[in-house]
């Protein structure tokens, strides 16, 4: 997938101190990395990710200053560790103590016999990437024979992140962008969400491409993997699931063009790279501006409260609303309705006010830019009718939330707008708003509904019967009384869950195995999911076990029907 | 056929899988049949048989997806002793011929039974995982999806999975991986289609995972092979001249990962094909329960060059929300704590018990002779709560964590390799892109607009001095 540093592109650079820093990439520029040095872009460009390289302090003759560090190199000190069998045992005395413990360490600084000043003059002078200073500083601390191991080990570490000159090329995915984010960044901004919620929202979600089926096939049966997305991330949760579904990166499915090209002398992989340089010049000359209608299938529809949607975060995948350029996947298959389109769509002046079509004459006789913004309006209010109705009709394939508001407000908007079976994923970063949410779906407030509504029903039948009024059945949706008291029908979702993942890191080196000593708190993280279903309009009962005699006291609950989503055997009636 | 997992369409088809969910956890997975091919000897064909009642698929098959079914009328009394006449050798020839007759007649209509419903969804792994008939381990849905964003399993890449178990995580990388079936007429597509390889050293497992996968209608997306790993890599086909799969992502849930490591390398000692992408950095991830075996799987991926290794368990639990309703005026009601909600009440509750002795005690003192006994107190039974609020919004909301956890299921080991890089390699980029070429902030190829737009963006920046994502990419 992400095989080469492509010119124009963003990556991530991981830096001894373990920042990383988001850095987009153009030819024949300087990248700066603060006490860390610089290098030029070209000297990574074309390379393979995940290579660390080491910043020389002196270039060659044809101006190179990196080098390639290899993985032997990296992993060397524990590589030399295991190799000798140390760290595997504490080193004890005769009588069975260890060696060295901490018991005699002064905890002071004077153990280190550098002051401040000799370190910086070292600093100037050293080369060797920051080695030769770890080096020197090592030599000079004069309790060096007393540290445990361990202690040993920190020791080095601390040194060699604040003096080594390296970094490491990283390509920039969704998992890396959102660890830069909750490490670097804000994390507020993208709701504190972190690898494995965002792992699980998918998959709950059943997010995944929607396949190759000849849109005759499938339109006749209906169009595949439409996905209905809340995202108040500033489009983090968009990118995750353009990820997942195959649209997020521009070069995707290229690379096997290159595999092919791999087995011939590898010469023409330099073209090819050459070719990427200019990809959206390309493409922007081929294709009308903007004239592509949204993609029937494998699709996001988006649903932002503003006027435009907030999807900053894109723009590290190459992807910008106002770009006029649509050669990136997501101009096609991201569409984005506000709710106000979507609840309410004729105060929407984008919707409903279309431009007045002019003839063929007419826009001869204008001036060119004139001309364009009229078919620039025309365009944008036919993409505005086409998105809004489709996502009016419904029928989606899943809808993932990852919302600021109350996702009660959502949910009772847009499931609804969920085909049958389709699955319902919703992230939270603290538990309260989606145990509300599960405290509308409970069994007993289905079981109230289901009641309440039946006997709205049948007197609207009687209230008919006697006024000879239209004996159609009566909908939900005439009776204002019911999600007044409900908030929302707690019966088209099935087995409603929530639950909370999270990864604890180790670390594992010879000797030295146990879980990370400090993590980052904040917020949890919780996944809300279930099914929407098609529930029966007639009145059944749950069967069950029979058997557990009926109390007497539950005298509220007369009937559990359409009831199966309770953890509990439902009681049948005798 | 496309595949239910992936392409289920508006409903429920014949011969295709349909799971049955019946409640919480219990869902059965089923292939829906008119005719029954065990000859169970329904009168309505094929019935599934549940505690919440009797459905004959033709109730189940083209409802659409997520229906709610009600439960049918099925006699299971009178089938079961035709079965064990069946078993009376003299009457065996006849029965089996009456049941072929039953069958050959089209089935009957079955009539809706008074209770008893369940829920018709289109399979997903996570709906899979939970169902499937287990044979190994399972590896769960937090522990899968988790794998797969991190090995960055996407549409369009080839999983090696080893070790295919029970098929949940086959299941699960299939769909991710997945974008598109494999298309005869056009093979010369540059598109790389996403697809599974799996291996399974089990034999009948390993049968088992190739009849699921074929019926799941996966077939063209999932490879399996049966095959010892350890000692025969990951070649398809024949383990030596074998087509390489071009892995991006490899998944090993084996009891020695250390000893398939060998064979996950760019360049195989053996001179044979390496079963990596060459064009892309390999994922790799190792799913094992203890910590030496993680130990020696990371000591072998640092001897073979594998970085950012990294190991994390995943922990995950359930929530269960619910009312929790305390006071002492739930008493009788069940599913409450009959206890004093609050001091007020505490005290409450004490004085009237206070007051109804001392009543007690007065009337005893008065009227030391008289054995009428103590009137009953007007006050004894406490007023209910409010009868406005509804069952269902009484006592306050709590969570906790469900009962049964699984408090560690595997460590996860994760690696990458990147793409081989050689002094050629590295040459030719040198030459591409010359390494001592800085040039100033590009000025003359701009055009117009894009001027504009440039000095637009910067006046915006500059109102918004929060923008500290802005570097200097230029020599200064």
């Amino acid at each position: 997938m992400h095989s080469y540093v492509r010119p124009h592109q963003y990556v991530a650079l991981r830096l001894p101190s373990e920042f990383t820093k988001i850095q987009k990439i153009e030819p024949d520029s300087t990248v700066f990395l603060g006490k860390f040095g610089s290098f030029p872009t070209n000297q990574i460009i074309g390379r393979p990710f995940y290579l660390t390289f080491e910043i020389l302090d002196n270039s060659d003759e044809n101006g190179n200053c990196l080098r390639v560090i290899p993985a032997a190199e990296l992993h060397a000190e524990t590589l030399i560790a295991e190799g000798e069998g140390d760290g595997d045992e504490v080193e004890v005395n005769e009588d069975g103590t260890p060696v060295r413990t901490n018991r005699e360490t002064v905890d002071d600084a004077s153990t280190q016999k550098l002051t401040v000043e000799e370190i910086e003059a070292l600093k100037k002078e050293c080369g060797g990437a920051g080695r030769e200073i770890i080096a020197k500083l090592l030599e000079s601390h004069s309790a060096l024979d007393q540290k445990t191991t361990f202690s040993l080990a920190k020791y080095m570490l601390r040194k060699r992140r604040k003096y080594m000159k390296r970094f490491t090329v990283l390509p920039l995915d969704v998992s890396i962008l959102m660890n830069h984010m909750m490490e670097d960044k804000d994390a507020a901004k993208i709701m504190e969400m972190r690898d494995e919620s965002m792992g699980l929202l998918g998959c709950m979600g059943n997010v995944h491409h929607g396949g190759n089926l000849s849109l005759d096939e499938a339109l006749a049966v209906k169009p595949n993997g439409r996905y209905l997305v809340v995202d108040d991330t500033g489009g983090l949760v968009v990118a995750a699931m353009a990820e997942r579904m195959g649209i997020l990166y521009p070069h995707d499915g290229e690379e096997y063009e290159e595999q092919v090209s791999s087995e011939q002398p590898k010469t023409d992989e330099a073209d090819q790279t050459q070719n990427d340089e200019h990809p959206a010049a390309d493409s922007t000359s081929k294709r009308p501006l903007r004239g592509q209608m949204p993609a029937p299938q494998n699709s996001i529809t988006l649903l932002h409260p503003n006027k435009q949607a907030n999807l900053s975060l894109l723009k590290y995948f190459g992807f910008s609303q106002d770009s006029l350029d649509d050669s990136h996947p997501l101009s096609r298959h991201l569409k984005t309705v506000s709710w106000l389109q979507l609840l309410d769509p004729s105060s929407d002046p984008i919707y409903s006010q279309e431009p007045e079509i002019l003839s063929e004459e007419e826009l001869f006789a204008m001036k060119s830019n004139k001309r364009g913004t009229y078919y620039r309006k025309r365009t944008r209010w036919a993409r505005a009718q086409s998105v809004v109705n489709e996502a009016r009709a419904g029928e989606f394939d899943g809808l993932i939330v990852a919302t600021l508001m109350d996702p009660t407000s959502v949910l009772k908007h847009t499931v609804p707008l969920l085909s049958g079976s389709a699955h319902v994923s919703v992230y939270a970063p603290s538990i309260e708003p989606l145990t509300e949410l599960m405290d509308l779906y409970s069994t007993q407030r289905r079981t109230a509904y289901i009641n309440r509504r039946q006997l709205l029903r049948e007197q609207k039948l009687q209230d008919s019967e006697q006024n000879n009024a239209s004996e159609n059945e009566p909908q939900d949706s005439e009776f204002p009384e019911l999600l007044e008291e409900f908030t929302l029908d707690p019966t088209l979702l099935l087995v409603p869950t929530i639950e909370t993942s999270r990864v604890r890191p180790w670390q594992v080196l010879p000797g030295r195995t146990h879980p990370m000593m400090s993590l980052r708190g904040g917020a949890e993280g919780y996944i809300f999911h279930a099914i929407r279903v098609i529930p029966t309009q007639q009145i059944i009962q749950a069967a069950g076990n029979p058997g557990r005699k009926k109390r007497k006291v539950v005298t509220q609950q007369t009937s559990t029907p359409a009831d199966s989503a309770s953890g509990v055997d439902v009681e049948m009636k005798s | 056929m496309p595949s239910p997992f992936l392409n289920p369409g508006p409903q429920s088809k014949l011969d295709s899988l349909a799971l049955l969910q019946l409640r919480r956890d219990l869902t059965i997975p089923t292939i829906l049949q008119l005719q029954d091919d065990q000859d169970q000897g329904y009168k309505e064909g094929k019935v599934t048989n549940t505690r919440f009642g009797s459905f004959p698929h033709s109730t189940l098959h083209d409802q659409p997806w997520g229906s709610q079914i009600i439960a049918s009328k099925v006699d299971t009394g009178s089938r079961g002793r035709i079965q064990s006449k069946g078993k009376r050798k003299a009457d065996e020839l006849y029965s089996s011929t009456a049941a072929e007759d039953a069958n050959k007649s089209s089935p009957q209509v079955p009539v809706a039974a008074s209770s008893g419903f369940l829920h018709i969804l289109y399979p997903t792994p996570e709906l899979w995982t939970a169902s499937l008939p287990h044979r190994t381990q399972v590896v769960y849905t937090p522990d899968y999806s988790y794998i797969l964003h991190r090995l960055r399993a996407r549409p369009g890449c080839t999983v090696i999975e080893a070790g295919a178990g029970s098929g949940s995580f086959t299941h699960a990388s299939v769909r991710a991986v997945f974008n598109g079936y494999p298309t005869a007429e056009s093979p010369a597509k540059k598109k790389k289609m996403g697809k599974v390889c799996s291996f399974e050293f089990h034999e009948q497992r390993a049968g088992k995972i190739r009849d699921e996968v074929k019926q799941h209608g996966l077939e063209d997306l999932v490879e399996v092979t049966h095959r010892d790993v350890y000692e025969d890599g990951f070649l398809l086909g024949d383990p030596k001249t074998g087509k390489s799969p071009k892995a991006n992502a490899i998944f090993l849930d084996l009891p020695a990962p250390w000893l398939a490591l060998k064979h996950l390398v760019r360049n195989p000692p053996s001179g044979a094909e390496s079963p990596l992408d060459p064009s892309s950095p390999v994922y790799i991830c190792t799913f094992s329960p203890c910590l030496e075996q993680v130990q020696r799987t990371i000591s072998t991926l640092r001897q073979l060059s594998w970085l950012q290794i990294s190991m994390v368990e995943v922990n995950h639990r359930r929530i269960e929300v619910k009312r929790e309703r305390v006071g002492l005026d739930y008493e009788g009601a069940r599913g409450t704590v009959v206890f004093p909600k609050s001091v007020e009440e505490a005290v409450e509750r004490t004085r009237t018990v206070e007051a109804r002795s001392q009543r007690f005690r007065e009337i005893q003192n008065q009227d030391d002779d008289e054995t009428t006994p103590a009137p009953k107190a007007a006050n004894e039974t406490p007023a209910r709560q409010d009868p406005e609020v509804p069952v269902y919004e009484q006592g306050r909301l709590m969570h906790r964590s469900e009962i049964d956890l699984k408090n560690h299921t595997s460590y996860l080991v994760f690696a990458v390799l990147p793409r081989d890089w050689t002094e050629e390699d590295e040459q030719r980029c040198r030459e591409k892109w010359p390494s001592n070429m800085v040039r100033e902030p590009r000025g003359a190829p701009k055009g117009k607009r894009q001027m504009k737009r440039e000095e637009k963006e910067r006046r915006k920046q500059e109102g918004q001095p929060k923008e500290e994502e802005k570097q200097p990419n230029t020599e200064p």
